[in-house]
């Protein structure tokens, strides 16, 4: 995306249409903006593919990144999962249906959809970081997507039933005859009927087949880099494997330099790399 | 086209251009200099053997620069008018001018341009001055450049006794000089003689050749730790670089202006995230990242070296680290197993 | 000044041998003859780039706070290094026992901006004796007083002597006079209140918050200085009249009772700005109204970190 002579650095005006809370102990929030012009709207759905992040400006706050979750076809707006942390945060979880906020994007390359028609997916996510791959769930369900992919796998784990994300929905998953959902938390609660255990046990149970197959990971590092070697190990090829990275930033565009690891810039560049690609650039995370 | 200016024509020529160009020249301010805004007073710092202490780059990246005025009631903002009026920097030296075209690479790229820094950029003329003598920090002619070279000027001068000897290099300086006489053939052939002694007073510093390679091979080897282990950490190597270019971006509340100031790999909190990681805990990382940025990842980026060999982190360094002994021993380093 | 570093050389070299330390901070030459450089040295590495002179001008006592407390380290210490080792030690950042200071009593650190002013940049080589101070500058070589050149802060150094060596190479000189510090100070409090903001907004506002004077600073060991903290955010990080002032206040303030006034800020500034000043007066402050210098001991705590139960001020409570 080029920017045209117009300034990158202007947040797009928009307001948050729904604000409610995605876990039990209120440290996720999930907002859902609206665009305040038409031509802002058109624009960013022009341009928006899942995987992708946003930088959310609250003047007097700042800005900082967020991955968008929530696919085109499901309405005019765009969706965040904000997991409290800093100053950002904080003040972004004050937040309510009504209130006006910025937003710069999309930026960053996405998930490279084009490569992967034809092919099974397997989806395999962490904590807050499932937001794009919800958002990419959500995108190959589409009627007019979903013959673009073979089969499809989501595997989704939280650390409690309680901190599980977009419950509701994913609820509705397992009705589905086009896909498998498999979620997990780290440890037995009452009424939990599905598995028990970390993320890469349960990618080893469930054991996703390689054939013709790409694997997406996103989730807190420990998880991921956890994760990589046991599908490696299941015979995921390294450049059938992608994973989301995240780093501290502030442009967005690679013009800041605080994001780059080796000469890739994770916010220009990425977020999302194959393993393959991972695999070229210098230990810098 | 050559023309010669003499000395004493200087500050009227400059007091000319002054009317319709803001004009800024390097003046001195306590022990060190900087460029500043022209005033019929100014004292003008030419004859310094080296660069401004304060780097040029300011002009087009200013260490803070607002970016939007906002009211945080409302969220609602103004941009700030990007467009200066028409520019003119007088006195840049060659290894700072090429530092700008570099860093057009980064601030008009392709992909997004960064209006900021281009509309100031768009709107300059650069009028150079090269380097007779060369101080023993400099070393441009090791990464490329050298004391008269011309990449990113519009015209540059070359001292003579009493006069300076000009030479035209881009259309936008032609009419800036038209009205003054043309050097004669034994001036420009003087003119020459000065730039070729200057270039040959050089020596390579170190060997570039292969640098990078050595640099990416021992990412993870001890180098670091050795070249490291006195460096303060400080801000100094990077926000007086002409090259570095790295940036914050902070909502000043009070103010209610979002402000880009200079950052630094070199400072602990600038890669730490929210969690609490940092991806360079160290001075050992952080000084990787400055080395690295320069010496291997604007290579991959646009096969130039991205540093212009300016000898500023050289000589402010306050503990006398100096980027060519660390690159040398870059080059001697022997490559060893893998740290765990 | 050869025989002072023959002495040190051997003096390493029996801690190492002796195994009474695992690494020690001292200064070596740097292809610059202008600029040597701290140096760690451990046992096995060769001492033959030792270096000791006038033109060393960091504070080593800002390295012990990057040691694990088990690291036996062996320090070269002037004056007002020895004092802030000390005053490190009262805020437990290192144990004494795992300390062995080789104490140089010092004869003053040379500015090399002095130098420059008088006779342009780029000088190249260096001498100095007890008196003089030399260097050469486009062939030429140019000479000087030493105390025409000496750091402002070492002109009014009041106790030029390492405060309790574990050695001491070389004779002691007779301590400084206090009357000079004094007066400096007393020199800057005449001034009108107008001419004192006038003087720190010149000096403040010149600064690009490249924070030298911290990193530089031995008692700057704070993991997290007031000035990167968020939320909130204490000052401007922009560079404004307001953030660079608070910047340069609250810095000499958390300074209290600890500086040394060794210089070590005023020296790595990139912008020549004195700061000095706003410490000393805090120093003259402390001594005149608790009777308390930092550093002269490694057990007493500085007043504004001490407190009595029985102390008649409430600030605590
Ligand atoms: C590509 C990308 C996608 C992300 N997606 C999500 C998401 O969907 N949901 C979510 O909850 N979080 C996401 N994060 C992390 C989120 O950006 C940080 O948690 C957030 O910036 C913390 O800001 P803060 O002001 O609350 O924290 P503070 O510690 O107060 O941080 C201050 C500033 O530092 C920067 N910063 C600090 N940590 C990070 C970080 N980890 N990544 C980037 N910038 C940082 C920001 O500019 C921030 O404003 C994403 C990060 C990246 C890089
Ligand atoms: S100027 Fe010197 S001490 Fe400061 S960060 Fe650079 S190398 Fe380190
Ligand atoms: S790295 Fe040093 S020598 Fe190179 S351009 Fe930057 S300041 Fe100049
Ligand atoms: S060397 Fe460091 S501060 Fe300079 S441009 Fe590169 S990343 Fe930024
Ligand atoms: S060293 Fe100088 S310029 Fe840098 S932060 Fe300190 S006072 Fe400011
Ligand atoms: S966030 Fe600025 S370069 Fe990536």
């Amino acid at each position: 995306m080029h920017n045209n002579g117009h300034n990158p650095y202007k947040p797009t005006p928009m307001h948050i249409v729904r604000a409610y809370y995605e876990s039990n102990d209120r440290s996720l929030k999930t907002l859902e903006l609206v665009f305040d012009h038409q031509a802002d709207r058109d624009e960013f759905f022009e341009a928006y593919n899942p995987g992708q992040f946003c930088q959310l400006s609250i003047f007097g706050k700042g800005e900082a990144p967020f991955g968008v979750a929530s696919a085109a076809w499901e309405g005019d707006f765009v969706r965040f999962t904000i997991q409290k942390m800093g100053s950002f945060t904080q003040y972004a979880h004050q937040l309510q249906a009504g209130d006006a906020i910025g937003m710069r994007g999309p930026l960053g390359n996405g998930f490279p959809l084009e490569d992967w028609k034809g092919k099974n997916l397997v989806i395999i996510g962490g904590g807050c970081a499932f937001s794009t791959l919800y958002a990419l769930t959500k995108h190959v369900h589409h009627p007019q997507n979903r013959p673009d992919f073979d089969q499809l796998v989501v595997i989704y784990g939280a650390r409690t039933s309680g901190l599980c994300m977009y419950k509701h929905d994913i609820q509705s998953w397992y009705q589905r005859d086009d896909m498998e959902i498999h979620q997990a938390i780290d440890v037995p609660e009452e009424d939990w009927s599905h598995h028990v255990g970390y993320v890469p046990d349960v990618v080893k149970n469930v054991a996703p087949s390689p054939e013709n197959a790409v694997a997406v990971v996103c989730g807190p590092p420990i998880m991921t880099k956890y994760t990589l070697p046991v599908l490696v190990e299941l015979g995921f090829a390294p450049d059938t494997i992608f994973t989301s990275l995240e780093k501290r930033m502030k442009c967005g565009i690679g013009k800041c330099g605080r994001c780059n690891i080796g000469s890739k810039y994770i916010c220009k560049d990425g977020p999302v790399f194959s393993l393959a690609e991972l695999q070229e650039l210098p230990d810098d995370i | 086209m050559m023309y010669i200016l003499e000395k004493k024509k200087l500050n009227k020529i400059l007091s000319t251009w002054a009317q319709e160009h803001e004009v800024f020249v390097p003046q001195k301010v306590e022990e060190y200099s900087q460029f500043l805004p022209y005033t019929e007073d100014s004292e003008l710092a030419l004859k310094s053997p080296h660069n401004t202490r304060y780097p040029p780059k300011a002009l087009f990246l200013p260490q803070s620069e607002v970016m939007l005025k906002f009211n945080n009631r409302t969220q609602k903002y103004e941009e700030v008018n990007t467009t200066p009026k028409s520019r003119l920097v007088f006195g840049v030296r060659p290894c700072d001018a090429k530092a700008f075209r570099l860093l057009d690479t980064v601030f008009d790229a392709e992909d997004y341009a960064d209006p900021y820094w281009k509309a100031k950029r768009d709107a300059t003329i650069l009028i150079g001055i090269g380097c007779e003598v060369p101080p023993s920090t400099c070393f441009c002619t090791t990464v490329g450049g050298g004391p008269f070279n011309q990449d990113g000027l519009d015209a540059i001068l070359t001292e003579l006794e009493g006069s300076y000897l000009v030479q035209i290099l881009t259309e936008k300086a032609e009419t800036l000089f038209a009205s003054l006489s043309p050097a004669t053939i034994e001036q420009e052939k003087q003119v020459e003689a000065i730039q070729t002694k200057a270039h040959d007073s050089m020596s390579p510093a170190f060997e570039t050749d292969g640098l990078k390679q050595k640099l990416d091979q021992i990412f993870e080897s001890s180098y670091w730790d050795k070249i490291s282990e006195s460096c303060l950490g400080c801000g100094i190597c990077t926000f007086l670089c002409p090259t570095c270019f790295c940036f914050d971006i902070v909502d000043e509340v009070q103010r209610k202006e979002r402000v880009r100031n200079w950052d630094t790999c070199m400072f602990r909190i600038y890669s730490q995230e929210a969690s609490g990681h940092n991806p360079r805990p160290t001075r050992r990382e952080r000084t990787r990242q400055r080395l690295m940025h320069k010496y291997s990842y604007w290579l991959d980026h646009i096969d130039e070296i991205g540093c212009t060999g300016c000898g500023r982190c050289v000589r402010y360094c306050p503990v006398g680290l100096d980027i060519r002994a660390m690159l040398r021993t870059a080059n001697t380093h022997e490559s060893e197993a893998v740290h765990a | 000044m050869s025989e002072l570093i023959a002495k040190l050389k051997s003096e390493i070299k029996r801690l190492f041998d002796e195994d009474v330390v695992d690494v020690v901070i001292a200064f070596k030459k740097a292809d610059s003859p202008l600029r040597p450089q701290p140096a760690f040295y451990r046992k096995g590495d060769s001492l033959e780039d030792l270096e000791y002179n006038s033109l060393c001008q960091n504070n080593l006592a800002n390295y012990l706070t990057r040691y694990p407390h088990e690291t036996r380290i062996g320090i070269v210490v002037r004056g007002c290094e020895s004092r802030s080792v000390n005053a490190l030690v009262v805020e437990k950042q290192h144990p004494r026992e795992n300390l062995f200071k080789i104490g140089i009593p010092c004869q003053g650190i040379v500015d090399l901006r002095k130098i420059v002013k008088q006779t342009g940049e780029d000088v190249s080589g260096y001498k100095e004796d007890q008196e003089k101070i030399s260097v050469v500058f486009k062939n030429k070589e140019y000479q000087f007083d030493r105390k025409d050149v000496l750091h402002d802060s070492c002109l009014r150094c009041v106790h030029p002597n390492p405060v309790n060596p574990d050695v001491l190479l070389g004779d002691p000189l007779p301590e400084g006079d206090p009357g000079v510090l004094r007066q400096a100070v007393e020199s800057f409090e005449a001034l009108t209140k107008q001419e004192r903001y006038t003087w720190f907004q010149q000096e403040a506002e010149r600064c690009i918050r490249c924070y030298a004077c911290r990193e530089a600073c031995p008692m700057c060991y704070c993991t997290e200085c007031f000035v990167d903290h968020n939320p909130p955010r204490w000052t401007e990080s922009t560079i404004s009249p307001a953030g660079t002032q608070a910047w340069h206040i609250i810095r000499a303030f958390h300074q209290t009772g600890r500086c040394t006034s060794c210089g070590a800020c005023e020296r790595a500034c990139p912008m020549d700005i004195k700061m000095t000043y706003l410490t000393d007066k805090l120093n003259e402050d402390m001594l005149n109204q608790y009777d308390f210098a930092p550093g002269m001991d490694d057990t007493t705590q500085p007043p504004f970190a001490s407190f009595n139960l029985d102390d008649k001020n409430r600030f605590v409570a």
